[in-house]
């Protein structure tokens, strides 16, 4: 699943969350910051990892689902973002994923590990 | 207001109510490109936009320190959630600590319908630590 990142987007997410940190919301600010400009809500990119997976397990994953990540670089405008998982183990009901999202460059933004009990 | 920073480890919020409003489901699923959610149901609501509002809740109870960063997050869903509802949040300090001059707080919290738990989670955010600051 792939969508790209702009600054509309940042700010219309930061309206609808309520998370209007300058971090994200305001250029002149993010600029003297160490990212020098403005990056996305980690929580705007796990909107999209969620979708994929509701795209992939329907509704056990709103009933059953658990996700772990980390964050480990950020997003900024402009970025064009791949969402991907790879189920790892199915046991007992369970399926674990490996899952991640990716800039175009290939650098990990997001991974960690999602667990749906199928119903 | 208080800043996250001043909170220590152990405190807990105000359970506080939130309504998932179908206006504000809508703005919430056009801003993140949701199309997968409208196709199981259209009444879904999105288990990422019950955890984004369940934060917004907390934060207008404190304020984030400048340059804060959210360095990890768990979730757990175990209830599917329709537009309209009202659930409530409550959430505590899960623990605090600096690691190379940067505060981590981790914030666990727990969204139920009432009094039933419908979505658990743990975030993890760091911000710069004050010179001399206990974190």
């Amino acid at each position: 699943m792939t969508k790209t990142i702009t600054q509309e987007k940042i700010n219309a997410y930061a309206l609808a969350s309520g998370d209007g940190n300058p971090l994200h919301t305001d250029p002149a600010f993010a600029a003297k910051t160490q990212f020098e400009g403005t990056i996305a809500h980690g929580m705007l990119l796990l909107a999209y990892v969620s979708e994929m997976l509701t795209s992939a397990f329907g509704e056990d994953w709103l009933r059953g689902g658990r996700l772990k990540v980390r964050f480990r670089a950020v997003a900024r405008p402009g970025d064009t973002l791949t969402s991907a998982g790879k189920v790892t183990s199915v046991e007992g009901g369970k399926t674990v994923c490996a899952i991640e999202c990716r800039n175009e460059s290939g650098e990990v933004l997001v991974s960690g590990e999602a667990v749906v009990s199928r119903s | 207001m208080t800043t996250l920073a001043a909170l220590e480890k152990g405190h807990e919020f105000p359970t506080v109510p939130f309504d998932l409003s179908d206006q504000w489901v809508g703005d919430y699923v056009v801003s993140v490109e949701d199309e997968a959610i409208s196709a199981l149901d259209s009444g879904f609501v999105p288990p990422m936009a019950v955890a984004a509002l369940a934060i917004r809740a907390l934060l207008e109870q404190t304020s984030l320190p400048p340059g804060t960063l959210h360095a990890g997050q768990e979730l757990a869903f175990t209830a599917p959630v329709r537009r309209g509802e009202t659930l409530t949040v409550a959430a505590r300090i899960a623990s605090r600590g600096k690691r190379a001059g940067w505060a981590l707080i981790a914030v666990e919290l727990r969204v139920a319908r009432e009094g039933a738990t419908v979505m658990t989670g743990r975030a993890t955010l760091s911000f710069p630590a004050e010179e001399g600051s206990a974190v």
